[in-house]
């Protein structure tokens, strides 16, 4: 397994959100997270990006054959964890191709490669920054400083690109994305998969997952995995909306 | 008894002062006149006093503790190029003069190439040319500041500047004080009058670094005057050792249509203290102030504005930093004056504190008065830690703590950094906050350098 989830209590400000959450993820494999606005989906995603504030209380994450929950936020980045956050963060004057390039750096060094050049650095920035529709001018401003939202969300995807984790963690990177980017996103993802990556897919909508299709899915409903399935699930889902879904379960 | 010494706005300053100048003054250049303007000033400046806290201006800033204690001018001492070196600004054309221990060292300075009209000249030789205008600018600045008096009671080393009518200086103006520790305390009060005349041009850099730790007290008076449609870019850095105290007084006239720029970077010092009297004379006169200081533990950097608005249509923003490690003090007192019949004046002052310790310390006195109407103004002050948000993304990244956050620090100054007008000033500044940081960050800029090489 790449990341194994056993029984995951999690408190933020001494509040229990998430209540004994459990999911193993195979190298390869792409698995999405459904849930009605604050089930935790979130909060998982933090919880394992090692944030601050997110208090652990009970239970284990392995990821690889570490001990996620032991290590720094920027070990687990280094590890390859990667998440793209809901509401990237505005950095006003860093830039972001500089920060691109130290986080690159800090990563390979991690991984005892050499530091890249700055020639191929741009070479690849450029190349990633046109396949995912993102302009030069958007390189050089300040890091997601009066960026849109759709384009904070493919400044991320971006970002993924370059970085090349082994386990990416999306949490809503389709929302606020027209269908236009939302395909360009999605194809940005397939592009990375990889037998020996994983995806972790928070979202709210179907649509994503037609384009990248999962191989689980998981319903999380107040800090708990209340179903996993395959992509049928996600289908359920939509037609029957929480409500009708969250009925049938407790019937 | 004690408590009503502390009560008071002023305190007798140490008789030191007085029997020094009797001792001293008498060598200083000048004949009588001059000697008499010596006397009269230190007079001043005994009827003034030396202010305590309970002085508003001086509200948060312990002076007495540091001045008012015997001190001495500095003997001459050699001056070697490597000293001066490092702080050598605006490039192989720029007209310069240094200054040690407020005496001007003509070895390093450097006035050739200036354009007709132009005068760079020491004090001691404006008072022989001009007699009646060095006289004259002296006494139009009685401030009501016991320091001002005490730099005229002192009056020995300086410069008298002045550009000429339509005269743009190709090259820039330095003003190197540099200050050197001695055994014992060492004080200095140089004096330089600058006019920039209608519709001249300067770019003026004015640096204060201190050689060696110790007590040493730098007392600079700088009187500006911008004539109509004149411009001035102030570019200002001062890098203070432990034990040096820096008082500038800066006070400064804008005519009509004149455009004044300021950024100033602080690093360092027991007490740095920047004091700005502006006023905007003429309508159509723009004036721009920024400022970054980074105090650390021991040191104190105080920035005072006033601003005054006297005539309409003007422009003037304000934006100050600081950086405030643990137990390091920033305190901040702008003050907006929009005076009667300055109509359509904007004017916007900030006022932003970066806090990097729970015992940083800053204090924030923002202030506008307006007494004329259809005026556009507004102020604020922030004091706020590093964006916890910010950190994480970074380190969500791969970046380690240290790092993230000499980047966020870096990013916070680098905004009034990128304002100084020189490159070399630029640059130098940008090297004193890597200092800051640490010498394992590397920044854009330097990043920047490496490559082009
Ligand atoms: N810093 C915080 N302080 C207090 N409560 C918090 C904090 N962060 C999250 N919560 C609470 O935890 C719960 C789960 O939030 P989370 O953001 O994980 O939900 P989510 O499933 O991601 O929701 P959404 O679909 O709306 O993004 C919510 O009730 C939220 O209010
Ligand atoms: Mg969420």
């Amino acid at each position: 397994m790449l990341l194994e989830i056993e029984n995951l209590h999690a408190s933020v400000e001494g509040k229990p959100i998430l209540k004994g959450v459990s999911l193993a993820i195979a190298p390869g494999e792409v698995h999405a997270i459904m849930g009605p606005n604050g089930s935790g989906k979130s909060t998982l995603a933090f919880v394992l990006a090692g944030r601050e504030g997110y208090e652990v209380t009970e239970g284990s994450i392995r990821f690889g054959d570490e001990d996620l929950l032991a290590m720094e936020p920027e070990e687990r980045a280094r590890a390859g964890l990667f998440l793209a956050m809901q509401y990237p963060v505005e950095i006003p004057g860093v830039g972001n191709l500089y920060f691109l390039r130290q986080a690159l750096n800090a990563i390979r060094k991690a991984r005892g490669l050499e530091e890249i050049s700055a020639a191929e650095f741009m070479r690849k920035a450029r190349e990633e920054a046109r396949r995912l529709g993102i302009g030069e001018d958007l390189l050089k401003r300040d890091l997601n400083v009066g960026f849109s939202g759709g384009e904070k969300k493919r400044n991320e995807i971006l970002q993924m690109a370059l970085l090349e984790p082994r386990l990416a963690v999306l949490d809503e990177t389709d929302s606020g994305l027209d269908i236009d980017a939302l395909r360009t996103v999605a194809e940005g993802v397939n592009r990375m998969r990889r037998p020996d990556r994983a995806f972790l897919v928070i979202t709210h909508y179907q649509r994503l997952l037609e384009y990248i299709v999962p191989d689980v899915v998981h319903v999380m409903v107040d800090g708990r995995i209340r179903r996993t399935g395959g992509p049928e699930l996600a289908r359920e889902l939509e037609e029957r909306g929480y409500e009708g879904f969250l009925g049938r379960l407790a019937a | 008894m004690a408590v009503v010494a502390s009560r008071r706005r002023r305190v007798d300053p140490d008789p030191s002062f007085f029997a020094l100048h009797r001792a001293i003054a008498p060598q200083l250049w000048g004949g009588a006149e001059w000697a008499a303007l010596r006397t009269r000033a230190l007079e001043r400046f005994r009827a003034l006093g030396i202010p305590t806290r309970r002085d508003e201006s001086w509200k948060f800033t312990d002076v007495v503790r540091i001045v008012n204690r015997p001190m001495r001018p500095a003997e001459p001492r050699p001056l070697p190029f490597a000293e001066v070196r490092p702080y050598l600004l605006g490039g192989s054309e720029a007209v310069r003069l240094v200054f040690l221990d407020g005496r001007l060292v003509p070895e390093w300075s450097r006035t050739e190439g200036l354009p007709a009209g132009a005068i760079v000249e020491s004090l001691a030789d404006t008072a022989r040319t001009r007699p009646e205008a060095l006289a004259r600018a002296l006494e139009a600045l009685d401030d009501g500041r016991a320091f001002t008096a005490l730099n005229a009671a002192f009056l020995d080393g300086g410069a008298w500047i002045e550009i000429p009518e339509g005269v743009a200086l190709a090259a820039p103006l330095q003003l190197l004080f540099l200050s050197a520790a001695r055994e014992e305390a060492v004080m200095a009060h140089p004096r330089c009058i600058l006019r920039v005349g209608r519709n001249a041009a300067l770019t003026l850099l004015e640096t204060h670094a201190g050689l060696g730790e110790g007590a040493v007290l730098a007392n600079v008076v700088l009187q500006l005057a911008l004539g109509e449609g004149a411009r001035l870019d102030h570019d200002r850095i001062a890098r203070a050792p432990r034990g040096h105290a820096l008082l500038v007084k800066l006070d400064g006239s804008l005519g009509a249509g004149a455009r004044y720029r300021q950024t100033t970077v602080v690093v360092g010092g027991a007490l740095v203290r920047n004091e700005h009297e502006v006023r905007i004379e003429g309508p159509e006169a723009e004036c721009l102030l920024s400022g970054v200081a980074m105090p650390r533990a021991g040191e104190q950097v105080d920035t005072l504005v006033r601003l005054h608005h006297c005539a309409g249509g003007s422009h003037s923003d304000q934006h100050f930093k600081s950086i405030v490690e643990d137990r390091g003090h920033h305190a901040f007192a702008g003050k907006i004056i929009v005076h009667r019949g300055a109509l359509k004046t904007n004017a916007y002052q900030k006022n932003d504190n970066l806090l990097l310790g729970a015992d940083a310390e800053v204090d924030t006195k923002p202030e506008l008065e307006i007494y004329a109407d259809d005026v556009k103004c507004s102020h604020g002050a922030t004091c706020g830690e590093l964006d916890a948000s910010a950190l994480f993304y970074l380190r969500a990244r791969g970046l380690d703590p240290e790092t993230a956050r000499a980047l966020l620090v870096y990013a916070f100054a680098e905004e009034v950094i990128a304002r100084l007008t020189e490159p070399s000033a630029r640059a130098f500044a940008e090297r004193m906050l890597l200092e800051r940081l640490g010498s394992d960050f590397v920044s854009p800029e330097s990043e920047l350098l490496a490559e082009a090489r």
